[in-house]
């Protein structure tokens, strides 16, 4: 079945399920007519090369893809076959040829424009490749919907960032991402932009021996609605994964993580976790967690959630202004700290200075 | 269904039996309006009452079934097939000696009278639809204390059963509390004035004997300013081929500074569906408290509630749950901070085993007006094989960025250090598993009275049994 006639033969999903119970699809929909599929989207920039601006190496390519969609068993239908209908001229593969190994991060810089738009992105990283990988999505549309999907090859090392910094309207993110076997993967994302942002990330783990830690660290100001679920799937033994959420919501904006471990039965000796943390910056955000547990087997190293909401610190900040902090500063220092926290650990030095650096000037543009 | 037969289906429940059924009324399977009419009148309830009960099937009949949770078990309920009401004896007794001879053999055998003259300050035992019997302590009506069945305390108390009946939980809040106040019979009235604390626990007793039987007891307990009660209750039901189902409702209101203690030890059969509505108001400094054991039925759902809406209020919800084979215990706690300076607590731990699924489902929110709330949700869950599950679905809802709240939950097995250091002393690995299984659910026994503590450590040994190799 073809992505559109697909779509058109979904229903409108319910708000009972987690995944559109904060931002119902309607809301998230560019037109907010569910039923309607935009045509004549336009093509955004796509530029590829490392973090200190040279060329990738020819192990690595980005080129336009005509085959079929692949479909996958573990991604939403809705969200994944809309993007697939809208952006049929905008259909990428990004490949790293098996041995890839990078000292100097990729960069993928999407820039959208302010026209509306969309991206169809399939990764084929092969197997036993060494790099990181920034995707940096910048621009001012009213919506931009981002699709990725792809396997991550057999011990592989990788570190993949998504960092969305568009200055305002709608971003539809969705990863359907496989796991190798052995493979170790660090991914992250850091949300500073957009008004809302709607992200379905999820994970398979059905080869042995994977390893996955999903890292978000995510700061909202004045009306944004920031909206992240993440499901990791553990269908093979000896799988581990750490799903670490760092929330910072300012002005009247509301962030939301929801999060799902599946462990199925035969996944011995997995090992889930995760938690999201919230730091609540004025009277009018609100943060909403739900990290959910589906556990079908009993010889598991340890599943658990854990979720913790509170302000700034009152004795940090004045420890700080004790030391000659204006209260303004001291608490964006605090902000930085608990966002940092997250941010430290997706990468290598070179990934997180430069990651630190974007933060910060996110952070100055919003919380002044 | 023979004894064999049964054994299979719900291995060793204890309190699968069954009487012959000798009902005095008994209405067709199958729900109406005019049935729900018919119970009314027969009641002979005020035309409030009937009026009520007739929008709530309206809205019963108009909802749909939830749309999250066991579906699949969901969708197997045949509505038209259960009795909505059945009546056994013609009244309910006040002595013990008067109540039917076959009713008072049951519950004889589940130990009742025996319980209240050592340990309780009152009883109400509930058969079918109506109560059969109850009694309460001579001081604690002087004191002006009421505990009656729910229909008597509408017929003595309509000026008080108005007030306060469908303000915690309207009829509208979901589908199966629509139901219940449609069809409602028996369950408990308390009234418990002014400064008054009622020392030993109020127990209510219930029980289902006929198949394909629905119960739908209404509880309804007003604590006045700063008085304080604990109510405890249980429930048993014959092992049957065919389903039943339990759905009730429970409203608490705790006036300032007053505290409601509520315990349920939950046994049905494996063929019971247990869909219960509960929920507390908790006012300015009240504390209401809900202490839950789930061990039987065939799917329970089941969230204790609590509206913290006075400055300083307290909610605590205890929760232990036993899934075995063919249950799923979808079970957990809502706590609603609308007011400031509110603290809350939620213990949840599960069980799973043979193939049985325990789900924690919670909701906690904090309002934006709500200023300093404390929360903290642990969750625990125990698998104990290869075919059994467990799911934890919390949603944490924070809006006020004074509030420090906290969830944690883990899942695991039975540890072999555990189990080994226990053998090492001298227990069977079976005698290891029970203490370990115990020590597990240890937090929410020791908050039940004694008798009850005892008795569920029984059942869980019970439960437990050829749980290894």
């Amino acid at each position: 079945m073809k992505s559109e006639e697909l779509y058109l033969s979904l229903c409108e999903p319910d708000n009972s399920n987690h995944l559109w119970r904060y931002s119902p699809w309607r809301k998230v929909h560019p037109t907010g007519k569910v039923r309607e599929i935009p045509t004549n989207y336009s093509h955004p920039e796509i530029e590829i090369s490392l973090l200190d601006g040279s060329k990738v190496p020819d192990s690595l390519s980005i080129d336009k893809e005509d085959s079929p969609d692949k479909k996958n068993n573990f991604s939403d239908p809705v969200s994944m076959s809309f993007i697939e209908s809208i952006s049929r001229d905008s259909k990428f593969i990004f490949k790293a040829k098996k041995g890839t190994i990078l000292e100097q991060p990729v960069v993928l810089k999407i820039n959208t424009g302010s026209a509306n738009s969309a991206i169809n992105l399939s990764l084929e990283i092969g197997r036993h490749c060494e790099f990181e990988l920034i995707t940096l999505i910048v621009g001012k549309p009213d919506w931009f919907g981002l699709l990725r999907k792809g396997k991550i090859g057999e011990g592989s090392v990788i570190n993949d960032v998504v960092v969305g910094q568009m200055k305002r309207g709608t971003l539809l993110r969705v990863d359907a991402i496989n796991i190798g076997k052995d493979s170790q993967v660090k991914a992250g994302s850091i949300s500073s932009g957009s008004d809302r942002t709607k992200a379905d990330l999820r994970y398979m783990m059905d080869e042995n021996g994977s390893n996955l830690r999903v890292l978000g660290s995510i700061l909202s100001a004045d009306k944004m609605h920031i909206d992240h679920h993440i499901e990791i799937y553990h269908y093979a033994p000896e799988t581990y994964s750490r799903l670490d959420w760092h929330s910072a919501c300012g002005g009247k904006s509301k962030t939301i993580g929801t999060g799902m471990l599946r462990v199925s039965n035969g996944s011995k000796g997995a090992d889930a976790g995760q938690i999201f943390h919230n730091l609540l910056l004025s009277d009018k955000a609100e943060a909403d967690s739900i990290p959910e547990l589906e556990v079908s087997e009993h010889d598991v190293v340890g599943c658990g959630h854990g979720t913790a909401n509170g302000p700034i610190d009152e004795e940090q900040m004045f420890y700080l202004e004790a030391r000659g902090f204006s209260p303004d500063d001291a608490k964006d220092t605090l902000i930085a700290a608990f966002l940092n926290t997250t941010l430290s650990e997706m990468g290598s030095d070179k990934l997180h200075q430069w990651l630190a650096e974007n933060l910060q000037g996110e952070l100055r543009t919003l919380t002044t | 269904m023979t004894d064999n037969e049964a054994r299979e289906v719900v291995g060793d429940y204890k309190a699968g039996w069954h009487d012959p059924e000798n009902s005095t009324i008994r209405f067709d399977a199958g729900l109406s309006e005019q049935v729900v009419r018919d119970i009314s009148e027969l009641k002979n309830e005020p035309e409030w009452m009937t009026e009520m009960r007739v929008k709530a099937f309206k809205h019963f009949d108009e909802r749909p079934m939830p749309t999250w949770g066991n579906m699949s078990m969901l969708e197997e309920i045949d509505f038209e097939s259960i009795c909505y009401y059945l009546r056994s004896s013609k009244a309910t007794e006040n002595d013990w000696e008067d109540v039917p001879e076959d009713i008072r053999n049951t519950f004889d055998r589940l130990g009742i009278p025996d319980a209240e003259q050592k340990w309780l300050s009152g009883v109400t035992a509930q058969y079918e639809s109506e109560a059969v019997y109850h009694s309460i302590r001579e001081d604690l009506e002087k004191q002006g204390v009421i505990f009656l069945d729910m229909d008597s305390g509408l017929r003595e108390h309509e000026e008080l059963v108005k007030k306060w009946f469908c303000s915690v939980v309207p009829y509208s809040d979901n589908k199966f509390s629509a139901l219940n106040t449609a069809v409602w019979s028996g369950g408990s009235f308390i009234y418990v004035p002014k400064g008054v604390h009622v020392e030993l626990p109020v127990q209510a007793y219930f029980r289902i004997n006929a198949k394909n039987m629905g119960q739908f007891e209404r509880t309804l307990i007003i604590a006045d300013e700063g008085s304080s009660i604990h109510y405890v209750e249980g429930c048993t039901a014959p092992t049957y081929s065919t389903d039943s189902l339990h759905s009730a409702v429970v409203e608490l209101v705790a006036l300032p500074g007053a505290h409601i203690r509520y315990s349920t030890v939950q046994n049905w059969s494996a063929n019971v569906y247990n869909l219960v509505t509960k929920r507390g108001i908790a006012h300015e400094k009240a504390k209401i408290e809900w202490v839950d054991g789930n061990i039987g039925s065939k799917l329970t759902m089941k969230y204790p509630s609590v509206i913290l809406k006075g400055e300083g209020s307290h909610a605590e919800v205890i929760s232990v749950a036993y899934s075995g084979s063919g249950q799923h215990q979808d079970a957990g706690a809502k706590i609603h901070h609308l007011a400031s300076n509110t603290t809350s607590k939620i213990l949840s731990k599960s069980i799973s085993k043979d193939g049985g699924r325990g789900s924690y489902r919670g909701q906690v929110t904090v309002s934006p007006k709500a200023e300093n709330c404390k929360l903290n949700v642990v969750c625990d869950a125990l698998i104990l094989d290869e075919n059994s599950r467990s799911d934890t679905y919390p949603t944490m809802e924070v809006a006020n960025p004074t509030a420090r709240c906290e969830h944690e939950a883990s899942v695991s097995k039975v540890s072999d250090n555990q189990l080994f250091y226990l053998m090492s002393r001298g227990h069977s690995e079976e005698e290891a598993l029970a203490l370990i299984v115990n020590g597990f659910f240890e937090p929410f026994t020791r908050e039940l009275p004694m008798e009850y503590a005892v008795e569920l450590n029984k059942l869980m040994a019970l439960e437990m049994e050829g749980s290894i190799g």
